[in-house]
């Protein structure tokens, strides 16, 4: 995505280049200078009123984000005046003329229906108003029409015309890597929130109360134990990498498990079963752990007595399936239903949904969760990983 | 040749076909139930792999063919085991770490990552079905020749009951390449000639350490070019054991690229001393069991040895664990084969994903070769799996080696490797298999022996088809050089 | 678990979301700036990973070549037996070794050169 943005933003570089350059030869009077060809200026200026255009634009489509952006937009065109507009509103109006300002709306109304660029005589009762034309070019992200840009001239003209189209796809690069930007943000709040989620205060208030009782009692174990917890922080937090392997996310479970154990002692039983074949597989980081979470959680959760939680990875040809069971208190699964429909609501199962929405996204619908629950029976998850998808490489 | 003496052979028989339905059909999985996770997420360590993927390796070919061949053929034939370590060492320079750092399972995997290009990994999948079946035929003819001999059941029964218990073990979620019953596969069949092989020697000394006649060459090697065919042999089995499906698969199972590579140093070794022993049998096969140099199944002589040197008890015995070693060689190799081949249907070929797919696909994977098994004339053992190492020398060979160490290999460079080189190669073994050219003459023997044309066929034509068509280099092609080659220290992180 | 009976599992499945799996050959960031960063890297460490393993290659496909010439002038059936029945696995699983260290090294040479520590 971000390749082929760069790619894009390239190939515009090189045509604002190219336009810059025959505007800067029709344009102005070609000056001399002893640093440099007359070339050379004209593409190092239309080059940096590019980029200093750019960063405003980063920011979105907003009347901020023009106001900043139309001055540079204007002189990359060198026409007279300049007009950015939204779906709804001029935005900011740059150069001569703003009178025109008003009834420009109009004159857009069937470009944002079509995103075709159009081209209107702008009949203007002043005689002594130089704008007597004007070409209009949408900005589109992803196939919507986001705004417009207005050039306005004396007289009609191919070059600016097509300049304006160039400028404005130049535009909508900026506008579709701000989307990106944004959409990346999200993502990373998303996740955020999802390890926030799993890995909740409770915990980490829970693990580092449980260390400090053995401080004193057991200093060798409090020892071993705040290693645990600083190795499977680490491994929770680490920022690279969208996936990661199973040896890893089974070692970082048993560090989580670790950490229960000295809280909840004997109470908790742990049964693996582990095919040594399938632990190089890849596959989404994270995506166990929230999963024993709860196993844990509804295991321990108001139950009087003891929990046992079984987890097994094993072969199963080009794949490989893992199983986290519990014999805790399960859940209705109605309720199960809503909370994979995304209708969960409370933090309850923001793990589940978590996981079953990035297991179809990278694997597709058919590698969703598989659980099965009902009240007071306990829960069986079972995952599916193809030993080999294209795109996903553990650590 | 048969009767209630054999009893012995007929049970130990009947335990590995036993135990192979048990640990398969039960889903009795070897792996480790603990609570102890150090203990349970333990990676496989490069030995222990080793073990696991010589046991599926040494397949019937190894543990029958060479004696017969080298009984037959005389000493030229021991350029087959020869070939089948050496394929290892090639694997070993040119492959191992990268692939398994390609993070593939499969070569149709590989091929899809490499090339990003769908297509070609449909073409791989044909190839790698085409060589595992191929691979499969000469298991299952060996298969039914031991039953004749112990039992004097007919020929085809051996084939069906190997195919059936192979169908039903893998298909009943079981036999799924579990490292520690390979393991166990591969110490047994180095035991189960190993010790016969101790008592015959020490038989034949006893005898007075009667001349092997080494040099008697009866039947002279395939006609009228026998150096062009050891060349042919040697070029198939060196570079055809990288792309044996099941070979491949193995390879997954390492944690890393490193550990790949030492992994393969040690099958090496291991192999390597499993094929001391052939060629033991062979020459006291020539010794003692002259009668199979002019005809008959020369198959058949490590079978036989035991009772015919050593007799009584004691040759019952022994001839009982050299048949529930053959017996192991068919059901892992098959199985692990079938496995292979199954899955690469069930990924590339059948429309959707599912268990029961995948059950369709093993019944597929092991009918095609079983038919073929029962219909084709026979062809000694270790010869029809030369075939198959033919074929993948020429598609698989060309299409990791380049796409390893080759940036500009592209899609349709790939494709026209695979199908000129591969395709050649196919066809030819589909001819003589036919019998439509027979020997003498040149014809014969470029077709049988189609290696040493057909894999520098497929290197040119992948390598000018993609210097032809240089617009269609894969973007992610210097992403996934970085992939292969770059040491595990600086991906990882951390060293493990 | 109890002795009273266990109550019913229900299979659960999250509803089919049509979600288009992620494009297979998305270009991976991360991959994407180490290639940039260390391309000409890679190309040194592939080069001298590949010589290794040629020269492996080499010493095989020599011995491999010419030994049947050697065997067919020798014309003595007990050299052939005892040079490819008993005498081969010990060079190839040599050859084997000192191509591992060799690779080995490389690699370790290469993670020092990139993380910028010194030769020992």
């Amino acid at each position: 995505m971000t390749g082929a943005g760069i790619a894009v933003v390239a190939v515009i570089a090189v045509l604002l280049f190219g336009t810059g350059y025959l505007l800067g030869r029709t344009g102005r009077p070609v000056r001399t200078s002893d640093v440099g060809t007359p070339v050379e200026h004209a593409t190092f200026e239309t080059l940096h009123t590019a980029s200093l255009a750019a960063p405003p634009l980063r920011a979105g489509l907003t009347e901020e984000s023009a106001r900043r952006s139309a001055r540079r937009l204007r002189s990359l065109l060198g026409t007279d005046a300049l007009c950015l507009t939204d779906r709804d509103r001029v935005l900011v109006w740059d150069g001569e003329g703003d009178h025109h300002a008003k009834g420009v709306m109009e004159h857009v109304q069937g470009l944002l229906a079509s995103g075709r660029d159009t081209a209107f005589p702008t009949d203007c009762a002043d005689l002594d108003c130089p704008l007597r034309w004007a070409v209009a070019v949408p900005l589109t992200v992803d196939h919507r029409v986001l705004g417009t840009l207005i050039a306005f001239a004396p007289r009609e003209s191919a070059v600016l015309a097509r300049a304006a189209g160039e400028v404005a796809r130049w535009v909508c690069v900026q506008l579709e890597l701000a989307e990106l930007d944004r959409s990346r943000t999200k993502l990373i709040e998303a996740e955020i929130k999802a390890l926030r989620a799993q890995i909740s205060p409770h915990f980490i208030f829970n693990s580092l109360a449980a260390i400090a009782s053995f401080v004193r009692t057991d200093p060798e174990q409090a020892r071993e134990l705040l290693l645990e917890f600083a190795d499977f922080t680490r491994y929770s937090f680490r920022r690279h990498g969208e996936f990661t392997t199973l040896a890893d996310e089974l070692h970082s479970i048993d560090q989580y498990l670790a950490l229960v154990r000295a809280r909840f002692g004997p109470r908790l039983a742990v049964t693996l079963q582990v095919a040594p074949e399938v632990l190089p597989v890849a596959l989404p980081f994270l995506c166990l752990q929230p999963l024993v979470e709860n196993a844990v959680k509804h295991g321990l959760e108001g139950a009087v007595t003891d929990s046992r939680i079984r987890i097994s990875a094993l072969d199963a040809g080009a794949e490989a399936e893992v199983v986290i069971e519990d014999d805790g208190t399960g859940m209705d699964p109605e309720r199960l239903r809503q909370i994979l429909r995304g209708e969960g609501g409370t933090s309850t199962g923001i793990g589940l949904l978590n996981v079953d929405e990035r297991l179809r996204q990278v694997y597709g619908d058919e590698y969703g969760l598989v659980i099965e629950t009902g009240v007071g029976a306990g829960m069986k998850i079972t995952l599916r990983f193809p030993k080999y998808r294209a795109g996903v490489h553990g650590s | 040749m048969s009767g209630p003496d054999h009893l012995a052979s007929v049970v130990a028989v009947t335990l590995v076909v036993l135990a192979t339905v048990l640990v398969g059909g039960f889903g009795l999985r070897i792996s480790r139930t603990t609570s102890d996770f150090y203990v349970a997420s333990r990676t496989v360590r490069p030995r222990l792999n080793a073990a696991a993927i010589s046991g599926e390796y040494l397949s019937a070919a190894s543990f029958l063919g060479i004696a017969g061949l080298v009984l037959v053929h005389g000493p030229d034939m021991l350029w087959y085991p020869v070939g089948y370590t050496a394929g290892y060492l090639v694997l070993l320079v040119f492959v191992a770490a990268p692939l398994r750092r390609s993070g593939a399972y499969t070569l149709p995997d590989f091929a899809e990552g490499r090339l990003e290009s769908r297509q070609v990994r449909r073409l791989v999948s044909v190839f790698v079905v085409g060589a595992g079946w191929l691979y499969l035929v000469p298991q299952l003819q060996g298969a039914g020749l031991t039953l004749k001999i112990l039992t004097g059941a007919p020929g085809w029964l051996g084939d069906v009951l190997v195919a059936s218990v192979v169908v039903i073990a893998v298909a009943a979620g079981g036999m799924r390449s579990i490292t520690f019953v390979q393991v166990f596969q591969y110490w047994l069949k180095l035991t189960a000639l190993l010790v016969p092989a101790i008592f015959l020697v020490l038989a034949w000394r006893g005898d007075g350490q009667p001349r092997v006649p080494l040099d008697e060459q009866l039947s002279v090697f395939r006609g009228d070019h026998p150096l062009y065919a050891t060349y042919g042999l040697i070029v198939a089995t060196f570079l055809g054991t990288m792309g044996l499906p099941h070979v491949v698969v193995r390879f997954y199972t390492s944690p890393n690229g490193r550990d790949a590579r030492r992994t393969t140093v040690v099958v090496l070794a291991l192999v390597g001393v499993f094929y001391l022993l052939p060629p033991v049998y062979g020459a006291l096969g020539r010794l003692y069991a002259p009668e199979l140099m002019h005809g008959g199944d020369a198959d058949a002589a490590v079978l036989l040895l035991p009772a015919r040197v050593i007799g009584g008890l004691g040759g019952d015995l022994l001839g009982a664990l050299i048949a529930g070693g053959a017996f192991a060689a068919f059901l892992s190799t098959a199985s692990g084969l079938t496995m292979a081949v199954a899955g690469v249907i069930t990924q590339d070929v059948l429309p959707s994903r599912g268990v029961r797919h995948f059950r369709l696909a093993t019944l597929l994977a092991m009918a095609v070769p079983l038919a073929g098994s029962l219909v084709v004339s026979r062809v000694p053992v270790a010869d029809a799996v030369g075939m198959a190492f033919a074929v993948s020398a020429s598609s698989f060979c060309p299409l990791l080696v380049l796409g390893i160490w080759w940036r500009r290999l592209t899609p349709p460079g790939a494709i026209a490797g695979l199908l000129l080189g591969g395709g050649s190669a196919l066809l030819s073994v589909a001819i003589t298999v036919s019998g439509t050219v027979r020997p003498p003459g040149w014809p014969h023997a470029l077709l049988a022996w189609p290696a040493v044309w057909s894999v520098p066929v497929g290197f040119l034509a992948m390598i000018l088809v993609s210097l032809a068509t240089p617009g269609r280099i894969p973007q992610g092609t210097n992403a996934a050089m970085t992939r292969f080659h770059l040491p595990e220290a600086l991906t990882s992180g951390r060293e493990r | 678990m109890s002795a009273e009976p266990t109550p019913r599992r229900e299979v659960v499945t999250g509803e089919p979301r049509r979600v288009r799996p992620l494009p297979r050959y998305r270009a991976q960031s991360e991959i994407d700036e180490q290639t940039a960063l260390g391309d000409a890297y890679v190309r040194s460490l592939m080069r001298g990973q590949l010589r290794a393993g040629l020269t492996a290659f080499a010493v095989l496909a020599l011995a491999a070549g010419t030994l049947p010439l050697v065997f067919a002038a020798l014309g003595s059936a007990a050299v052939v037996w005892a040079v490819l029945g008993f005498a081969t696995g010990p060079p190839l699983t040599l050859i084997a070794w000192w191509y591992v260290r060799r690779a080995e090294r490389n690699e370790r040479d290469f993670a020092r050169l990139v993380e910028g520590r010194p030769t020992p």
